[in-house]
């Protein structure tokens, strides 16, 4: 009898972020291979968890709540760390039981650029984070963000908030973990007639948000104050409000090609969580559309999520309503593996 | 289940004792936006709301497709010892909610939906139900459907949603 050691890490590898939706206690990362298309092992994440990864990737961290007799008893709300190479815990930091539970993305824990702070987002609905010590596992302060939610980091000490004027709050942190100063940007969208989504979609120097009516809001975290690049579109006139961005992870983008992966369906308001029936794909530069792929239409459910590989031989995975996972060239939008079930409820998934 | 009066009267304490009188300001006055409708509702419109809840329905409480269940996601109560209203057995209701505007088409006007979550047991998997008309996202919370309502209960588990009417939608 014996353990098995993971192999050496590979771009190819994906963290597939279960949501056990139909018994919510019980959040799951799964990690899986999108070369030999195995399950590779699993981290448990208990109730709502939000999950991400360290700067360096050798590091998981799960911001997750336990009930002490399992669905209820005492509520215990931390942070686990998980080390990546053996799949083992690697210490915890016990929070205030403020935590927010909401649907997996990635602002509900996160590293700073230099790995030196854990941000965990805090709604009761009041709104504030909490400033951790991942290397001595400690809480380090409370952030009040006046009603803005969820924290976007930026740089080694900067962390920004979403607001429902539109705007984005960012608090600026000294080497304790407090705050040393806070601006408020003007409104980026408007969360009235045009919301974004707030999954946001790493590129280059910050984050690229979607809007509902499929606007691309591209955010440049990298200064004292986000900076907004001109907006554009990912419909023609003709399309706006017919054909639109919808799921639970609704974007990637493989940074060095420049390219944006977007699950696409046709529908109105309201169906913004619907899922794609095809993906489309975008020339970050240009904007132009390069391609629409029809998943739907090749027999798979409407897709959730979808995460694209960094590497030049790059993978899109995508992950349906049907828990199924299907595996693409990214390249050619050839389908190269369909995984008929892994997990539950597959919402979101990130890189090694 | 408890009144609603009842729900956000204990919603308003507990929260106060928890939070900021600046963030109890800038955020739980629009998450209860919708519960300080009902005791502002004249009397003739509480009893169109009640009205609206009884009439011949194209679909039942059961089903998704019920008119009220319009910005609702999770497990319908109705489908777990429950009701469209009132939360099963042994779990206890949020006091805090999202917020939908949904369209009956029974008398053809708009109603103002408190959705609570019933809390305290773990998910009830039956008749899942996810629509998201008018629905924001979490920076939005009085209208988000996303946030995990049970969060201020004692036992913050999630079992299954409900939708209450508050009053009729004015244009």
């Amino acid at each position: 009898m014996s353990v098995e050691k993971l192999p050496p890490k590979s771009p190819h590898w994906v963290y597939l972020f279960d949501a056990a939706f139909d018994n919510e206690i019980d959040y799951r990362v799964r990690l899986y291979d999108g070369d030999t298309y195995r399950h590779l092992g699993q981290i448990d994440a208990g109730f709502t968890a939000q999950f991400n990864l360290s700067p360096d990737g050798s590091k998981t961290a799960v911001a997750t709540t336990y009930f002490s007799r399992g669905s209820r008893g005492t509520r215990t709300d931390l942070v686990e760390f998980t080390d990546n190479a053996t799949l083992s815990p690697a210490g915890e930091i016990v929070l205030p039981n403020k935590r927010v539970m909401t649907a997996p993305n990635l602002f509900g824990v996160a590293y700073s650029e230099d790995g030196h702070f854990v941000y965990a987002s805090y709604v009761t609905p009041a709104a504030s984070f909490g400033v951790l010590d991942p290397t001595h596992l400690k809480v380090l302060s409370e952030i009040d963000t006046a009603g803005c939610v969820l924290v976007i980091p930026s740089g080694p000490n900067r962390v920004s908030s979403m607001c429902e004027s539109g705007r984005l709050l960012t608090v600026t942190l000294d080497a304790d973990g407090h705050e040393s100063a806070r601006t408020m940007s003007e409104p980026f969208f408007n969360p009235d007639t045009d919301p974004v989504f707030v999954q946001g979609i790493p590129i280059d120097k910050g984050y690229a948000f979607l809007s509902f009516l499929g606007e691309v809001h591209e955010v440049d975290f990298s200064g004292e104050k986000p900076a907004f690049a001109p907006v554009w579109s990912l419909v023609t006139a003709a399309e706006k409000g017919h054909w639109r961005p919808g799921a639970e992870q609704v974007g990637t983008i493989h940074r060095k090609l420049g390219r944006l992966y977007v699950p696409m369906h046709e529908g109105g308001e309201g169906t913004h969580k619907d899922g794609g029936t095809e993906i489309w794909v975008f020339d970050m530069a240009t904007h132009k559309r390069l391609a629409r792929w029809p998943v739907h239409a090749s027999g798979l459910k409407n897709v959730l999520a979808v995460q694209v590989s960094q590497d030049p031989a790059p993978l899109l995975f995508a992950a349906t309503a049907d828990s199924e996972v299907a595996i693409f060239d990214a390249l050619t939008g050839q389908m190269k593996h369909l995984e008929k079930h892994l997990g539950q409820t597959p919402w979101m998934m990130l890189n090694p | 289940m408890r009144s609603l009066d009842q729900i956000f009267e204990h919603s308003s304490r507990s929260l106060a004792r928890r939070t900021s009188r600046r963030s109890l300001l800038g955020t739980l006055g629009q998450v209860l936006t919708g519960a300080a409708l009902l005791p502002l509702l004249p009397i003739d419109r509480a009893s169109r709301a009640q009205a609206a809840e009884g009439k011949p329905k194209a679909s039942g409480p059961e089903s998704c497709d019920y008119w009220k269940y319009c910005a609702i996601d999770g497990f319908l109560c109705s489908c777990c010892g429950g009701s469209s209203t009132s939360c099963p057995p042994g779990a206890a209701p949020s006091p805090i909610t999202w917020i939908g505007t949904c369209h009956n088409p029974g008398d053809g006007r708009d109603y103002i939906i408190s959705y609570n979550d019933c809390c305290g047991k773990t998910s009830c998997g039956n008749c899942e139900c996810n629509r998201n008309e008018r629905e924001k996202p979490p920076y939005r919370p009085s209208r988000n459907n996303d946030l995990n309502w049970c969060m201020a209960n004692a036992d913050a588990n999630y079992h299954c949603s409900v939708s209450v009417i508050l009053g009729v939608a004015e244009k």
